[in-house]
């Protein structure tokens, strides 16, 4: 309860200091001064402090799993903010940094919604706080067509799914005997799965699946990533979408993990097509923002395999994969947003310019295709061998292994680019501090890879104490 | 065939033809003229429910606010039969078998659905009344009852940011 009644405070606050300042570096330390209340008062949550003893009637449940995530999640903004925060002032002339941060606050408090709903209803109330602000941002750019096709879209396919997740909620509240919401009692045995629920399930899933973009629902992904600001795609497409993922999960594992055996062929299948599809068109990209937008995509598919193999394993890994992904994409889009080209091309000869960026930059390209030593092959690891846990669905484990070699391609074209071609790539002026927190992330992706046991071990406790 | 029974059916029947109408009238201002006869018929069925909030709610919201923005932007956008644009044969058998997919799963799975004991009660319940949805909403749903204001508040200052002038 303290991180959405923090977040959504300090949304207001945020709304209102626009008043008092417009100076960006401003808002922005208010804004890290938010987040850092947050985390604290998400870890005092953790450990067993509320500041705020609301009855909240079993809609909402405090676990240490959805707590934990949390943590990743405003750790991650917190990353965000200090790398891409000052980039905000940047996207158009006179923009409203003050409101753009409120609504990411507002965000926060959706993405903490997710994280710990017990009825279905809040999942739905967290899924549309989140989704509205992300319309806005994705269309802050008000002056630039693609920002505003982009806006458009997301608008008009955001509401068609959360439609069709609303319809799927209406028939699993028909199918409940009792008529409840709550995501315990909502989970039958096997035996009694009438079609009403089974039709609510998939409605669910296609729904759920819209919002992380998985295929074959993926195909507003590629165009609002495009469209939308670099800054706010680099929000979308980590914190936003690891924060749905937890909910989608935590959806899955509580209400239908009776019913695996019936909806788990479904799911083995848009995963396996949504690795395919991201991969595959990941290569032929020619944009890094867009090569990008689909490595979401595919990345996506691999957080897929923790939603179809329910378990401890599974779990553990998708807190793991969240944070891996997150930092290695939000310090991918730091570095991409000072590049003043977004084309491979732009990326030419970047190390003799500039080292560190070009150093950073490998790292985390090299942590998302899951290369040893970086934290992305833990979370990989992890996601395989929940699936093997399972026992069953050993193809898609093949399979995803095939496309994590894919996504070695078109991720070294990159590294490719900075290190062995000529060229005078250009970035925009870069402030010490900027590299420094580069570097600092960087340093944490490697230590995640190379002593993961220290995260792992103390989530591990945690995880099945649950 | 008591007064609630004539009513039941003259509403049905209204919202069914209604409901047609609003998908053969060629003219977008007539289907959205029927589309609020459907909402009106619904809203009947409603009160015969006993549900009056849900009834007033539904002209209030639906056949009040939601139209008016319907004709707002059939008027912004200036449709008419010059502008309607050809569409393909093969996208309309496309979109055609897509809904009629669609409808077979959800009347199957309607079909098997267990709807007996559960029909409607006419004329008597109370659920639907002012005060006892009232006593729900703040008693056992006061939480998603307040942080939807959080919703309102973002949608608030997300018409702010695209709004305000340059």
């Amino acid at each position: 309860m303290n991180a959405i009644i923090i977040s959504a405070l300090w949304g207001i606050i945020m709304m209102f200091s626009g008043i008092v300042t417009s100076k960006g570096s401003a808002l922005r330390n208010a804004a890290v001064l938010g987040l850092l209340l947050l985390l604290t008062g998400n870890y005092l949550d953790l450990i067993g402090y509320h500041f705020f003893p609301v009855d909240v009637h079993k809609m909402l449940f405090f676990d240490s799993f959805g707590l934990l995530a949390n943590t990743i999640i405003f750790g991650a903004t917190l990353i965000y903010v200090l790398l891409s925060g000052r980039e905000i002032e940047n996207i158009a002339a006179r923009m409203p940094v003050a409101e753009c941060f409120a609504l990411i606050f507002f965000v926060l408090c959706g993405v903490s919604l997710v994280t710990t709903f017990n009825t279905l209803l809040m999942l739905f109330i967290g899924i549309e706080i989140i989704s509205i602000p992300l319309y806005i941002l994705t269309g802050s750019d008000k002056r630039n067509l693609k920002s505003n096709e982009a806006a458009l879209k997301y608008f008009l396919m955001g509401s068609f799914s959360t439609g069709l997740m609303l319809l799927g909620i209406a028939l699993l509240y028909g199918a409940s005997a009792t008529g409840t919401f709550s995501i315990d009692d909502l989970g039958v045995g096997k035996a009694n799965l009438s079609a009403l629920y089974i039709s609510g399930l998939l409605l669910l899933l296609v729904a759920m699946g819209f919002k992380v973009s998985a295929a074959p629902f993926h195909f507003w992904t590629p165009d609002v990533y495009d469209g939308a600001p670099t800054v706010f795609t680099s929000f979308m497409a980590t914190i936003v979408k690891a924060g749905i993922f937890i909910g989608f999960i935590r959806l899955f594992d509580e209400t239908f993990s009776d019913s695996q055996a019936r909806w788990q062929l479904f799911v083995a299948i848009i995963t396996a097509v949504t690795l395919f599809i991201g991969n595959i068109t990941a290569v032929f990209q020619q944009s890094v923002k867009r090569m990008l937008a689909y490595s979401s995509i595919a990345q996506a598919g691999f957080m897929l395999l923790a939603l179809l193999s329910i378990n401890g394993l599974a779990k553990e890994g998708i807190l793991l994969y969240a944070a891996a992904y997150s930092l290695a994409t939000i310090g991918i889009f730091a570095v991409l947003i000072k590049m003043k080209d977004y084309t491979f091309e732009g990326f030419n000869g970047l190390a003799k310019h500039h080292p560190v960026l070009a150093a950073t930059c490998t790292i985390f390209l090299l942590s998302l295709a899951g290369i040893p030593l970086t934290a992305g092959f833990f979370a990989k690891y992890y996601m395989l061998a929940a699936v093997i846990e399972t026992g069953h669905f050993l193809w898609l484990v093949i399979f995803a292994v095939l496309c994590a070699a894919v996504s070695v391609y078109y991720y070294f074209r990159v590294i490719q680019a900075m290190y062995f071609k000529d060229g005078d790539a250009q970035a925009l002026e870069l402030r010490p501090g900027f590299k420094g927190l580069l570097v600092v992330v960087a340093a944490l992706i490697l230590l995640l890879g190379v002593f993961p046991q220290v995260v792992l071990d103390r989530l591990h406790g945690l995880v099945y104490t649950w | 065939m008591g007064i609630t029974q004539i009513l039941f059916w003259v509403l049905s029947i209204l919202a069914l033809l209604s409901a047609i109408l609003v998908v053969i009238s060629k003219n977008p201002v007539h289907s959205v003229l029927w589309l609020i006869a459907v909402f009106i018929a619904i809203s009947g069925h409603y009160i015969l429910l006993n549900a009056q909030f849900l009834a007033i709610v539904n002209l209030i919201v639906y056949a009040g606010a939601i139209m008016v923005l319907f004709l707002f932007v059939f008027m912004l956008m200036n449709l008419n039969s010059d502008t309607e644009p050809q569409k393909n044969k093969w996208l309309k058998i496309a979109g055609v078998v897509a809904g009629g997919s669609l409808l077979l799963v959800l009347v199957a799975a309607l079909k098997q659905a267990d709807m007996k004991g559960q029909l409607a009660e006419m004329n008597k319940g109370d659920i639907g009344l002012i005060k006892n949805l009232g006593m729900v909403l703040f008693q056992d749903y006061v939480v998603p009852f307040e942080i939807s204001s959080v919703l309102f508040l973002s949608a608030m200052v997300g018409v702010v940011v695209i709004g305000k002038k340059d």
